[in-house]
């Protein structure tokens, strides 16, 4: 018996069972389906009602695409059924994990004065800001609470080499306990790098400490954006930049821009920035609306629509960068592109539904208050401590995962369950985003319609599509990238 | 496709009205929120049609104005599609979840 159905079982089924599918206008002539597990297609409108209306001609391109992908199963196959469980099942495979990522907020002190700081720094007297090693060793233990078997602890700030003895014992102790604990236990140290000194860069090559750093583009951008005594920061980021890969490696040093006003008509000259300083990607991220850069008014400076011309203009260049043999990557676009073409969560808290809140990473404050998020401790900064879990020093494990602050806003953000998302073909691409909304619209849901976190990425998940479906490079592009 | 029975316009709002028997009030509202960024809408369902008014946000053209109007009787007919759907592959849709979520431990 042979182990494939003969192409007629492909051609004559007389009638079909439509199986579970969202969709979403794409543009004027064409809808976006997704199934259950993130896959999608592409149907005419006209296509898509005849579809439900199960008009669609068996044998017939459309059908056979939507056949494969799951959109529907006739009398000749149900596995349809099983392998979307089982890929359902992956997507929400990393639920089980629980948080991986754990930040401690080691100073919010800084020697930087960047206007759109989202973090409210500290100037660098101010030591009643930085994290103690009583809290920090309380921190630690909340840390191995987690079930997770791949622990990440990143250090935060303000900046964080401020404080880096702390650094220094958080490492040696989470080693330390990790024997007990045996997790795929990594370190990252979020710095702009003006500070970094030999002694630090030795530490790091020792423990395998991996660094994030910030580049904003070519030194004038940057110097204006991220202001610092001597007006250096550009200077001193690239040097320290080619530090660090001497002393760890090409690989364990990764940059993330911030887009302001000044970035917006510079899209290419910042990516040849990275290009010329060897970094094989980048994040085109747009302001949040936290901490100085609510209170400088940065944030508001330009709205949605300008920082899509601006994304989309870098993510066409970097397109044709490849094209041309300059393998670079956009980081925003991998992360959905992983959504779109695999099985596979990429956990980026963003864009996680259920909300990244907690369940990605959590966050251990300076003064051993525990958020739920990155943002939510920017959020307690500018004084509004909604999303503040619980202590260090006062809290159980179980107090703090168990918070209301915590379990409220991620029971009512589900997106599959929140009002427009829950029809949206963009919903397996997106996320909840409680804090975002909480922020800017006092409700941890949002109404959608006016909300642009959801205009933002609606406008990315389109233009990602209509740009591997129109030209087949791209697309191979794409999914060199969701395959990273 | 044209869904709306008559419409027209009066202060500043047009008028949508959909076969009552034909739409159901629950895809109109959906629409009416989905839409919520440019206009407000008043809904009136009667015995025969349900009448939608469409007040703008902020100043629009009357071509604009027109165009909304057009794009919103369109979301009605998706959010009525999107209620099929649903309706159709409920079982499906709680077969599939009830097995990628078995043995998981997260009941338990």
């Amino acid at each position: 018996m042979s182990k494939f159905h003969p192409l007629s079982a492909y051609e004559n089924s007389a009638s079909y069972k439509l199986l579970p599918f969202r969709f979403t206008a794409l543009d004027e002539d064409r809808y976006v389906l997704t199934n259950m597990a993130g896959e999608y297609a592409l149907l005419p409108r006209q296509d898509l009602y005849d579809f439900v209306r199960h008009r669609i001609e068996p044998g017939s391109t459309a059908f056979r695409t939507l056949k494969s992908r799951h959109f529907l199963m006739d009398d000749d196959s149900n596995v349809a059924i099983d392998l979307l469980s089982l890929k359902t099942r992956t997507k929400f495979e990393r639920l089980s994990n629980f948080t991986g990522l754990h930040l401690f907020v080691v100073t919010l002190r800084c020697e930087h004065s960047c206007p759109y700081c989202q973090v409210s720094r500290q100037n660098i007297e101010h030591s009643e800001f930085d994290m103690s090693p009583e809290t920090a060793e309380r921190a630690l233990d909340l840390v191995f609470r987690s079930p997770s078997p791949a622990i990440k602890i990143e250090f935060q700030g303000g900046e964080p080499l401020l404080n880096f003895p702390l650094i220094r014992h958080i490492v040696e102790r989470a080693t330390e306990l990790n024997k007990v604990h045996n997790r795929d236990l990594g370190f990252v140290i979020a710095t702009n790098l003006a500070l970094v000194t030999d002694e630090i860069l030795d530490f790091c090559r020792a423990q395998s400490i991996a660094i994030s750093t910030s580049l904003d583009g070519p030194a004038d951008l940057h110097n204006k954006n991220r202001p610092r005594p001597g007006g250096d920061s550009h200077q001193r980021a690239i040097a320290g930049i080619d530090r660090v890969r001497q002393a760890l490696g090409r690989d364990q040093i990764s940059a993330i821009m911030t887009t302001t006003t000044a970035s917006l008509k510079r899209p290419r000259e910042i990516i040849d920035e990275y290009v010329a300083h060897d970094f094989r990607g980048i994040f085109l991220r747009p302001l949040s609306p936290y901490g100085f850069a609510m209170k400088t008014k940065w944030y508001a400076a330009y709205k949605t629509p300008m920082w899509l011309d601006f994304y989309f203009d870098g993510l066409d260049y970097i397109i044709e960068l490849n094209k041309a043999g300059v393998p670079f990557s956009e980081y925003y676009a991998s992360v959905i592109l992983t959504k779109m073409l695999t099985p596979f969560q990429p956990g980026y808290v963003d864009l996680s539904s259920p909300a990244g809140i907690g369940i990605g990473a959590l966050v251990y404050n300076y003064d051993g208050d525990v958020y739920a998020s990155d943002e939510s401790r920017m959020l307690a900064e500018m004084g509004d401590k909604s999303f503040r879990l619980g202590n260090v020093h006062k809290d159980s494990y179980e107090d703090i995962i168990l918070s209301p602050a915590l379990l409220d806003p991620l029971e009512a953000s589900f997106a599959a369950s929140a009002p427009m998302c829950s029809t949206c073909a963009f919903e397996p691409y997106c996320g909840a985003e409680p804090v975002f909304h909480h922020a800017t619209q006092g409700d941890p849901v949002g109404r959608k319609p006016i909300s642009d976190f959801c205009n933002r990425n609606m406008a990315i998940f389109r233009g990602l599509i209509t740009r591997m479906e129109a030209d087949a490079e791209t697309r191979h592009l794409f999914a060199r990238w969701a395959n990273r | 496709m044209v869904s709306n029975l008559a419409s027209g316009a009066s202060n500043g709002c047009r008028e949508v009205c959909f076969a009552a028997g034909l739409y159901d009030l629950d895809a109109i509202k959906r629409a009416a929120y989905r839409f919520s960024d440019r206009v407000r809408v008043e809904i009136e369902p009667t015995e025969t049609v349900v009448i939608c008014r469409l007040h703008p946000l902020m100043a629009v053209s009357e071509a604009d104005h027109l165009a909304i109007v057009s794009d919103f009787s369109i979301e009605v007919l998706d959010q009525d599609l999107r209620r099929t759907i649903a309706a159709e592959t409920e079982s499906v849709r709680n077969l599939i979840l009830s097995i990628a979520f078995s043995k998981t431990g997260f009941g338990q």
